[in-house]
């Protein structure tokens, strides 16, 4: 080794380079210092404190800015309230299989049916990992007959049964619907057939009209996680599962249209050719299904393609049911589906016939439709990745919900639907391609098809930029539903049509209903009096919401709890997102189990 | 895109380095470059090398570190929010069109310019010192910053508090995002690496001012209009630009001890001599 000391550079003052370079900021920050002391003084030992779970702004802009609003509102009633910000995957994680969390903010999928309600209320899942109850709300005397009740009806004996849910909903409050977006896209006009069908939905990417020499749907998402990782069972990194829906089919498919009155939601047959359902005698639904015959699921480089057969439905029902297929000490699950798979009782396979079964449900036809769109899985590669992850029958143990097989990405995307999985490359793209020997091409069967040789997702970072590469033509399609403040950068004078679709997700405040002090109904009601839904629509998504009383479409919903220019059960307690911060400390202090201190700091009685 | 704002970004850097070879560097210095230039880039090589070695881990390493970070979870976005929000309200109720232009233009085209820019200024001197300090500076601040967003969680104010902040760079000019997301992950914001490369060439050029008096200038301030820009577009907040700070003086100091201190040509030049005497 050789010694250099030759020094040029020197004896330069090297405080007064940084003394000039931070003096703008030393002097801004001194104002700082006073809140610095006051939260170092804080005497915060007993004062109630509550923690709320979001995504940052490029996850979703509109649940930071209702998550500040009402950090805001419970630190003027004397509540010591943080943040935590989570990525979108780690969000979930914390909600859906942690439970780790007090209060979260952020948008539920929902579903086109409100039997949606089931998986998420019911005392049975309180436990499980998933979509299936994450406030571990339990009210087994109340709420639970009347959420089974309510699947066993159809049409308006359902909608009667479904009333004492909603009210139980609005006044117990395990979570509040804050308010349901509008949904927006905009869509390039090298396609032709934009609004036929929901883009959200597996027919919103099929049927379109290409021009001539397009041979490619470029698509655009905000959401990295579809380039990561396409597991159909996964709880965090799926949030409505358009991805799934082009890549697998389901028995039935969702064909929302729209006309003078109002929206209509079917599910019409998709793998199978039919069904009709029939009441047996105990009062369950039962349908001989006939699927279309000679259907492949795509290939990959592990497993050839082999023929869909009621078999693989079969399994797929009693898979999601119990992923570790009886090999562990207790079921586990998946963490999605849950709903749908739970009203299937019984799947018959007949023996002379391998594309022909019959279905009992324990629900009416209403929700016997729903639990025909869960993704049909080949039953040949998950019994085969089982198996591999079996192999050690000692030491094998599967965390509902969390185990390897419905998190890993390490499945092969297989499926049977009208798009198979190319490619992906992280936090870039997904890239799809049309499956030829999907049964929508074929003549004889008149269901919109793959019309485009290319299906591909790209991550792009944000709302306002996915609008102007579509205005621009570098892309068809925003997938990925806008987020209100990017809906008005949309320009009237391009190529791009903007698709206003309905809309069931909604914006919703979640509480975690095992631990205090969210375990008490009353304390729950009083936080949700903190949040102006009306301020909410107005100023966070500029008119582009709906305020929401009850987490279902309108026509659901009994009178007595309709929105009526404020929540009839929770209204806010201020004016313009601003809270009268001595009538809602009166509401908290009469909730119950508090007092305020000297201080006005929130305190649980002792 | 990415590809427009790329050939973008090249053009109008290429311009202000032409520019600035041409006011600063002048045509004698050129002259003698053009003599001497295989002997600087051999003094420099080593140092290039494990630049461009911790630059190409460090584009792998991204892709993975946000995972570790969560496992290890010290997220400080809520303290960091809490302690400063104030400021950034503050510095956002100045915001004007012409200054977020002025400051999204120096974001972008100042900032790779303000980093290309001395290294062609110190190739062309005799010494190739303050080369090799700039780089191996250039190598520290990578290093260490890598290892501090391993540790800490924080979003920036843009993602907390995005109505406040009016001056989005995202939102005025989405384009850039496209180039952004390339290199940052929106979990690392402490310390703000914008800031402690733009200072370490400040520093730098101060300490080349006798050579460089015009530049050490429009290094200053450029480097203060960087670190200014990173917050009001509200990528970063005050802590992480201070910590930019002082990390841009760790790199600096520190290179300042390496370099020279083990020279890999010298020793290579050292065992030639000892095989020829064999």
């Amino acid at each position: 080794m050789n010694c250099d000391t030759t020094d040029h550079v020197d004896g330069i003052d090297r405080r007064s380079v940084l003394a000039a370079t931070g003096a703008g900021l030393s002097l801004s920050l001194s104002g700082c210092i006073d809140t610095v002391e006051s939260v170092v003084s804080d005497d915060e030992d007993d004062q109630l404190s509550l923690s709320i779970v979001t995504v940052p702004d490029d996850g979703n802009r509109e649940t930071v800015r209702i998550a500040r609003h009402l950090e805001r509102n419970l630190e003027a009633v004397g509540i010591d309230t943080s943040i935590a910000w989570r990525s979108p995957s780690e969000f979930l994680e914390m909600i859906l299989i942690d439970h780790d969390f007090d209060l979260y903010v952020g948008r539920h999928p929902a579903d086109y049916d409100p039997d949606f309600l089931y998986e998420a209320l019911h005392s049975a899942y309180a436990d499980e990992a998933g979509w299936q109850n994450p406030f571990q709300y339990k009210q087994p005397t109340f709420v639970d007959p009347s959420l089974e009740a309510q699947r066993r009806a159809d049409g308006d004996e359902r909608r009667q049964l479904l009333k004492p849910v909603l009210r139980a909903l609005a006044e117990e409050k395990p979570f509040d619907p804050i308010c349901r977006p509008d949904e927006y896209r905009v869509a390039n006009t090298r396609f032709d057939g934009w609004g036929d069908d929901h883009p959200a939905t597996r027919r919103g990417y099929l049927g379109l009209e290409p021009e001539d020499d397009v041979d490619r749907l470029h698509a655009l998402v905000t959401d990295a996680r579809p380039s990561q990782n396409v597991n159909p069972l996964s709880a965090t990194i799926r949030e409505r599962g358009t991805v799934v829906d082009l890549l697998y089919d389901s028995l039935g498919t969702l064909v929302v249209t729209e006309d003078d009155d109002g929206v209509s939601y079917d599910v019409e047959p998709w793998l199978a050719r039919e069904w009709e359902w029939e009441p047996t005698d105990d009062g369950r639904m039962t349908a001989t299904v006939h699927l279309r015959e000679e259907c492949l699921f795509h290939e990959s480089d592990e497993y050839d393609s082999q023929p869909v057969t009621a078999e693989d439905v079969e399994f797929t029902y009693a898979f999601l049911n119990d992923t570790a297929w009886g090999q562990s000490d207790t079921p586990s699950p998946a963490p999605r589906y849950r709903g749908q798979v739970s009203a299937v009782d019984d799947i018959v396979l007949d023996e002379d016939d391998p594309y022909q079964f019959q279905i009992t449900v324990d629900a009416g036809a209403e929700v016997g439709d729903r639990a025909l769109t869960v993704p049909i899985l080949p039953r040949h590669v998950w019994r085969a990745e089982l198996q591999d992850r079996i192999s050690d029958l000692d030491s094998f143990s599967a965390p509902q919900g969390d185990w390897g097989l419905v998190t890993t990405s390490s499945v092969p995307p297989v499926g049977s639907g009208p798009f198979q999985f190319e490619s992906q490359s992280q936090r870039n793209f997904l890239h799809l391609e049309r499956f030829d020997d999907h049964f929508t091409l074929r003549a004889d069967v008149a269901l919109p098809e793959p019309t485009v040789e290319e299906l591909r997702f790209s991550v792009d970072p944000g709302s306002t930029s996915s609008v102007s590469r579509v205005e621009s033509g570098d892309a068809d399609l925003t997938s990925s539903m806008l987020e209100a403040h990017a809906v008005g950068d949309i320009s009237d004078d391009s190529d791009a049509v903007r698709l206003e679709s309905p809309s069931w997700t909604f914006y919703h405040l979640g509480f975690n209903t095992s631990v205090s002090p969210c375990s008490d109904p009353e304390f729950r009601q009083a936080v949700c009096r903190l949040l102006d839904k009306v301020w909410i629509t107005e100023r966070i998504f500029y008119n582009r919401a709906t305020p929401l009383s009850s987490p279902v479409a309108d026509d659901w919903v009994p009178d007595d709890i309709e929105w009526d220019g404020e929540d009839p059960t929770t209204p806010f307690i201020g004016t313009d997102g601003m809270v009268n911060v001595e009538a809602a400390r009166a509401v908290f202090e009469s909730a119950g189990n508090f007092r305020y201190d000297d201080n006005g700091r929130l305190r649980v009685r002792n | 895109m990415l590809a427009q704002v790329l050939t973008q970004l090249v053009v109008v850097v290429t311009l202000l380095v032409g520019v600035s070879t041409a006011l600063f560097v002048g045509r004698d210095r050129l002259r003698k470059t053009r003599g001497a230039w295989r002997q600087r880039v051999r003094a420099a090589t080593p140092i290039t090398i494990a630049l461009a070695a911790v630059l190409l881990f460090n584009s792998v390493a991204r892709q993975i570190v946000p995972d570790f970070s969560w496992i290890i979870d010290w997220n400080l976005t809520f303290p960091i929010y809490d302690l400063e929000g104030e400021f950034i309200i503050w510095l956002q109720a100045q915001a004007t069109p012409a200054v977020t232009a002025y400051f999204s233009f120096i974001y972008i085209y100042g900032y790779v310019f303000l980093l290309v820019f001395p290294l062609v200024a110190y190739f062309a001197l005799s010494e190739t010192r303050p080369l090799r300090e700039l780089l191996t500076a250039y190598t520290l601040n990578y290093t260490i910053g890598l290892l501090l967003y391993v540790f800490v969680i924080a979003y920036g104010p843009r993602n907390m508090m995005p109505e406040l902040v009016e001056a989005l760079l995202y939102d005025t000019y989405p384009q850039y995002q496209h180039l952004t997301r390339q290199v940052n992950r929106n979990t690392n914001v402490f310390p703000s690496l914008h800031t402690s490369l733009a200072a370490t060439v400040s520093i730098l050029a101060y300490r080349t001012r006798v050579q460089y008096p015009g530049w050490n200038i429009v290094a200053a301030v450029l480097g203060i209009s960087v670190a200014i820009s990173t917050m009001y577009l509200g990528i970063h907040w005050v802590i992480d630009v201070l910590a930019g700070i002082a990390l841009a003086y760790v790199s600096v100091e520190l290179a300042h001890v390496l370099v020279g201190r083990w020279s890999i040509s010298a020793w290579l030049d050292g065992r030639v001599q000892s095989l020829r005497r064999r």
